[in-house]
């Protein structure tokens, strides 16, 4: 029956109509890979972006990167969370700062070596919702994440793994309060 | 295997919790709810992955007012530090459903964001709709009211928060948690009762002796007694239930009221 109504048409307006599917094929087509593309892998995922990431910072298998708390340990930090917090305590160079409260989490990769790379910011006021820092403060947080060298590797049975982990920081007033998890 | 093994156990206690009888639609005769709350309850890729997610936006599509989708959706957010995500399908799960899901949105509020006024509004939201009990935290370490007991610790309302944990407890039909005693023992120690810190702190060992904490709390109380010898017995013992095993913990975040070994050895080194 199409093709009746097909070859029925003048020459322009089959060319018309080949055009139209087309553009409905690849309007479908498009619209599959985006519906796909809509969630990672695994939620949380986190892929190299050449315009920020560290190039020589390198996983051991980038389809199998797990979570922290897969490997049933807790934070695998060298001294606890108490040299973590440490570490935060002494190094954070804050004065108190009005309309500065949140949450701020780092989210990060620790790769099989105990290295840590392809880090990610997000900012979040005290209703959940999206919150830019100030500039100083979250490079601050930031940058002494990049510093804490105290991370385990993710080991089990004799086998090591990279894994997902984040810090989330507590802030009231520019001040911080607490470190999760 | 013994790793994917954990993985799962640690999985479970979030995943199957609540679970609905998908049942009480098809007596109702809403086939598509029906249809959506057995897909969304039937296994379909590991919680997180791009499978399981868009198994769980599936059921939503079919039955809109499933909250259990939605909460499922949020937990890898939740446990990953997308917050900001969480909040919004928690939200949803709890609009569509307040009883099921207050508890739990509460729950993790103060075990993962030491959010404790949110979480006192949800558990005393969720009080003032329930005429029965409000339940208890997910990982099933304690009964709600004892988490808000915390919250207005840690929000320096220390006396507020002994006297939710000793109502708690004199509840005829209330059995005492495994961690009770601990934080009503170190309550007390915090607001100046010395005695009734020892006695929740002994009652802590007797209830449950897998613990290093209450070991550590009653040495700092010997120390402060100038007790050396019970201090140093009670730190000495904390220490080497510490490195069995014996402590606080949780796979996701840090308990309240845990030591760390540091701590151990910092007091153990004090009266050297």
């Amino acid at each position: 029956m199409l093709a009746v109504i097909f070859f029925g048409q003048s020459r322009h307006m089959r060319q018309g109509t080949l055009i139209f599917i087309l553009l409905i094929t690849l309007y479908a087509c498009g619209k599959t890979q985006k519906n796909k593309a809509d969630y990672p892998l695994q939620v949380g995922d986190i892929y190299f972006d050449s315009k920020i990431d560290d190039p020589n910072f390198k996983l051991c298998d980038e389809d199998r990167v797990f979570q922290y708390y897969n490997f049933g340990k807790g934070l695998l930090y060298n001294g606890e969370k108490l040299k973590l917090n440490e570490h935060f305590i002494d190094g954070l160079k804050i004065t108190e700062q009005k309309d500065e409260s949140g949450f701020l989490t780092i989210r990060f990769i620790v790769n099989c070596e105990g290295k840590t790379g392809r880090f990610r910011v997000q900012g979040m006021n005290n209703d959940y919702k999206e919150k830019i820092f100030n500039k100083d403060l979250t490079n601050q947080l930031l940058s002494l994440t990049k510093q804490l060298d105290g991370w385990l590797v993710g080991e089990d049975e004799g086998k090591t793994f990279d894994y997902y982990q984040y810090l989330t920081f507590k802030i009231e007033n520019g001040k911080l309060i607490e470190i999760m998890p | 295997m013994k790793f994917i093994l954990f993985t799962l156990i640690l999985i479970c206690p979030i995943s199957t919790y609540s679970q609905p009888n998908c049942n009480v639609y098809q007596m109702n005769n809403d086939q598509p709810c029906y249809e959506a709350c057995t897909l969304a309850t039937t296994g379909g890729g590991a919680q997180g992955s791009r499978k399981s997610q868009e198994k769980f936006d599936r059921a939503i599509e079919q039955c809109p007012k499933l909250d259990y989708a939605y909460m499922e959706k949020s937990v890898p957010y939740l446990k990953r530090g997308d917050f900001i995500t969480w909040k919004i399908l928690i939200d949803k799960a709890v609009e569509l459903n307040p009883t099921g899901h207050l508890g739990y949105r509460g729950w993790c509020r103060y075990q993962f964001l030491r959010d404790y006024e949110g979480a006192i509004k949800d558990l005393e939201r969720l009080d003032s709709i329930l005429s029965y009990d409000i339940g208890y935290s997910i990982n099933g370490d304690y009964q709600l009211n004892i988490v808000k007991a915390l919250c207005y610790k840690a929000l320096g309302q220390k006396s507020k928060a002994i006297e939710i944990i000793e109502n708690q407890l004199a509840q005829n039909s209330y059995t005492p948690m495994t961690y009770d005693y601990l934080h009503l023992g170190v309550l007390k120690i915090e607001t100046g009762d010395t005695n009734g810190g020892i006695e929740y702190l002994k009652k802590s060992i007797s209830f449950n002796d897998y613990l290093a904490e209450p070991y550590y709390y009653l040495g700092l109380i010997y120390k402060k007694q100038n007790l050396p010898k019970e201090f140093k017995e009670n730190m000495e013992k904390a220490k080497t239930y510490y490195l069995k095993g014996y402590k606080r913990f949780d796979p996701y975040t840090h308990p309240m009221d845990k030591i760390y070994l540091a701590d151990i050895e910092r007091e153990l080194k004090s009266m050297e």
